[in-house]
């Protein structure tokens, strides 16, 4: 039974304002029908007993319970002093606008509910409509910090103000994903991504709430050590020398890759964690940059191999930080521009995010490798033999590549030139549907948060490449080419939760190894379809 | 002349509030993109797919193009008609295009109204009794002026009767919200009432529009603050035009800066350049955020923290 639940309610005591029943899911087609009556997982009482965990069946953050009530007060002021600088030019310029602009005009008429992939695929639960979180935003900074708000609140919409209302905001902040495709579609013009991604902000930069995964392991590290995989310039050099290795004797092609090299023209910057989880993403991209003529390097300064900017998602200061830190890297090596690899959030932070930050010699001209690439592919730099990815291919969209940069057909045009079985997903390019992953999901999985994910955020990923591939006989492999490491994560976690490997032979990875895979001099294939390669072996 | 005083405040308010608004905007400091595609003013080329000029090889190197006819096509249907409304939300659409669209119509006959009374305040000759234009004039205003308030009948009870029945909308509404389309009902009603019972040719209106023109001075001896509902229509319609900035329906023009200043604002900061020079000064600005991690004192500026690592968890 779907209870509905107001704004207001957020502030009622309850020990879990939104359940989600068995059978309540969006339902799966066969050969997936068994996960129809699947629950998130209960959390674990020991696990949970001291944290905060009344808004729903997951936790994200894990908010340490306060002591006592003058603790609990003490962190509402806190809130309220953060919230107060969200609308402060000295605190938020980065923002400001388009936040006042979101905050006045919504006319809540729920069209951007039906364009969320997280309130569709939860059973249409009242506190993942993307307005809902704003809406409780906007109702308690009308109250209590507009002049007359107590009074005002009566006709405008009320809501009361206590530690309940602060902890379960905070974590309903880490369940959406940050695609903004509630934003495409607003009569209006309003953002409720953004209302969101400032919340995050005003948890983070003022009370210091945020999930480790993305603060402290994340851009806390990235800054000490030079990588949120914690690898530091050694390990990540080590690293790649061992994928050349490997790379060579997969495909028996003699691969350089280039470190620390003055003048070249390229800056190639990878998500670090290909280096650990996709290594033959980095060892494709060497091959075609080489194969192509390409003068490139990679850094081995901290942070210079490490593209990701998690501050994108929760902490502009920590996103300044970094983005800073790459730009200053690519300006000491004097390279022409930054070549963005395979990772959809590093392309949005460092090319348009940072673009109104980084000034001077910083401002040094960025591009997507996906746009690098068609270049090479297109024009001729490299034989191909399309027949060598002779498999149905399917296309998935990093949001934050064509909705948030609009580079659509760049990856569509090299798809259409080497993959002759290549299908798009319904719908796609600026419409597409988030992996499930987004804004850190895809590598937060504490407590059972990665089985929410798997169940609720990721669903309608899923049930679209499940659409895609529908009518190729089961024991067909399929390749599901998705051109960022965090959607690859997000949709490795799905193909294992559901086992869709052994059910549907789903497979994954990104852009550059199909590439690789079609080139025509290319010995032996690097799309291997569950053959292990060496090194994982 | 009550009824005037009472006009003229509210055009005053609706000055200041709506001047506020967009003066506002207007002196907030440049903040960081946050465009979302597809942007309208692309070329049609990259519109077709929504993409953007970063689809470019070296795209800083070529010249930037974009398409003020592009952005038109889009702009217009969705002003007027609520395109985007159409697509995403049909149901909705069936009852808010009434009622905009008579808003719209109202506006229109506003305008024509004011033209109407200019020509004959400046006694233009071509503008004489009878005269072509003149018929032309009283035409479109009779036209205009009864479809919006016939859809702004309809349209205003159908928005109000959904957000009634509708729990998805009832759930997230307030007093306010029904007061406003309440409001405004009111005003479509009285003024529909108005030209029902006496006053087909809005005559009155005319002469109304004429007199505020020249402080009360009127050409006819008949006002439509002579009727009960005459006399309401002016009243809710010139407190209309004071309330609507004051609250979120200032929608209606401030949807300009929502879509050209954040979701189609894709102008890349060049070397040198103005949006440079903004960046500068943004960066001397010095936060207070508390979280130990920021490590603002009130005395560093954003630059000084950008180029900081933090030794703070927290
Ligand atoms: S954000 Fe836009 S689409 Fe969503 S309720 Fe508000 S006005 Fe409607
Ligand atoms: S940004 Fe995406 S996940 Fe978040 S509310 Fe909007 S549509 Fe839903």
């Amino acid at each position: 039974m779907n209870k509905r639940l107001k704004p207001s309610d957020i502030a009622k005591p309850s020990d879990c304002l939104c359940h989600i029943e068995s059978g309540e899911l969006s339902p799966l087609p066969p050969p997936y029908e068994d996960f129809n009556q699947a629950t998130i997982p209960p959390l674990k009482p020991e696990k949970v007993k001291n944290i905060e965990t009344s808004l729903d069946d997951t936790v994200a953050i894990g908010i340490p319970k306060p002591a006592s009530k003058e603790e609990e007060e003490a962190l509402v002021r806190q809130f309220l002093s953060g919230l107060k600088k969200l609308f402060e030019k000295e605190n938020n310029w980065t923002f400001l606008q388009p936040l006042l602009l979101s905050m006045e005009h919504c006319a809540k008429c729920q069209t951007c509910s039906n364009a969320c992939p997280v309130y569709e695929m939860s059973g249409r639960k009242d506190i993942h409509r993307p307005m809902f979180r704003a809406e409780v935003l906007r109702r308690i900074y009308n109250k209590y910090l507009k002049p007359g708000g107590k009074i005002t609140a009566k006709l405008t919409g009320d809501i009361d103000l206590n530690w309940t209302t602060i902890a379960r905001l905070a974590e309903l902040s880490y369940r959406c994903t940050l695609c903004r495709r509630c934003a495409t579609v607003c009569p209006i013009g309003v953002d409720n991504g953004l209302i969101n991604h400032e919340i995050r902000k005003l948890f983070s930069q003022e009370m210091g709430i945020a999930p480790k995964e993305i603060h402290e392991k994340g851009t806390v590290q990235q800054l000490r050590v030079g990588s949120s995989t914690g690898m530091n310039p050694l390990a990540a050099k080590d690293s790649v020398e061992f994928i050349r290795e490997e790379m060579e004797e997969i495909t028996g092609y003699k691969v350089e890759i280039p470190w620390d090299v003055e003048g070249a023209d390229i800056l190639l910057l990878h998500n670090a964690g290909e280096m650990l989880a996709w290594p033959e993403n980095v060892g494709a991209f060497a091959i075609i940059f080489q194969a192509a003529g390409i003068s490139w390097t990679l850094s081995s300064e901290a942070a210079g191999y490490d593209a990701v900017n998690y501050g994108l998602w929760y902490d502009d200061v920590q996103f300044s930080r970094v983005a800073v830190k790459h730009a200053d890297i690519a300006r000491k090596l004097k390279v022409k521009k930054i070549v963005i690899g395979e990772c959809g959030h590093a392309h949005k932070a460092l090319t348009v995010i940072a673009d109104r930050l980084l000034t001077g010699d910083l401002n040094i001209p960025r591009e997507s490798a996906l746009v690098t690439l068609e270049d090479i592919v297109l024009n001729g730099k490299i034989q191909f033999d399309p027949h060598k990815n002779d498999f149905p291919v399917t296309l998935h969209d990093p949001c934050n590549m064509v909705r948030a940069m609009g580079i659509v057909e760049p990856q569509r045009r090299i798809l259409r030139k080497i993959a002759p079985r290549f299908r798009e997903m319904t719908p796609h390019g600026v419409e597409n549907y988030c992996c499930g992953g987004g804004s850190g999901f895809a590598i937060m999985s504490g407590y059972n948060f990665e089985a929410w994910r798997n169940l609720v955020s990721s669903r309608k990923k899923f049930l679209q490449i499940l659409t895609a591939f529908q009518g190729e006989p089961q024991d067909v492999p399929k390749y599901v080419c998705a051109p960022c490491s965090n959607c690859k994560g997000a949709i490795r976690d799905l193909i294992r939760f559901y086992h869709a490997e052994e059910r549907s032979r789903l497979y994954y990875g990104g852009l550059v190894e199909l590439i690789v895979n079609a080139m025509a001099n290319m010995k032996r294939p690097i799309i291997l379809f569950g053959e292990e390669p060496s090194w994982k072996s | 002349m009550g009824f005037y005083t009472l006009s003229y405040l509210c055009i005053l308010v609706f000055i200041l509030a709506a001047g506020y608004r967009v003066y506002r905007q207007l002196t907030l400091p440049i903040h960081v993109r946050w465009e979302i595609y597809p942007v309208q003013h692309e070329t049609t080329d990259k519109l077709a797919h929504g993409g953007s000029y970063m689809e470019e090889v070296n795209w800083w190197e070529k010249k930037r193009e974009s398409s003020l006819l592009n952005e038109l096509k889009y702009m217009v249907p969705e002003i007027l008609f609520l395109r985007g409304l159409w697509k995403e939300n049909r149901g909705l659409w069936r009852v808010s295009f009434p009622f905009h669209f008579g808003l719209y119509l109202m506006i229109a006959t506003f305008f024509l109204l004011l033209l109407h009374a200019f020509l004959t305040l400046w006694g233009i000759l071509a503008f004489a009794a009878d005269s072509a234009i003149r018929t032309l004039l009283d035409g479109l205003i009779v036209f205009t002026g009864w479809i919006g308030l016939i859809l702004g009948i309809i349209g205003s009870l159908g928005t109000f009767y959904r957000r009634l029945a509708d729990p998805e909308l009832r759930d997230y509404s307030s007093f306010a919200d029904y007061f406003n389309i309440g409001f405004i009902f009111l005003f479509f009603l009285s003024a529909f009432v108005a030209c029902l019972l006496g006053d087909p040719f809005l005559e009155g209106a005319k002469a109304y529009t004429f007199g505020l023109l020249t402080g009360g001075h009127s050409l006819i001896p008949y006002m439509p603050g002579q009727s009960l509902p005459g006399g309401m229509a002016i009243v809710t319609a010139s407190l209309l035009v004071a309330y609507i900035p004051l609250t979120h329906m200032s929608h209606m023009y401030m949807k300009y800066f929502l879509f050209h200043n954040v979701k189609w604002d894709d102008t890349p900061n060049r070397r040198g350049g103005a949006i440079e020079a903004a960046i500068l000064k943004n960066l001397e600005l010095k936060p207070t955020w508390k979280a130990k991690h920021v490590e603002a004192d009130g005395r560093k500026s954003w630059q000084d923290i950008a180029s900081s690592a933090p030794k703070e968890m927290k």
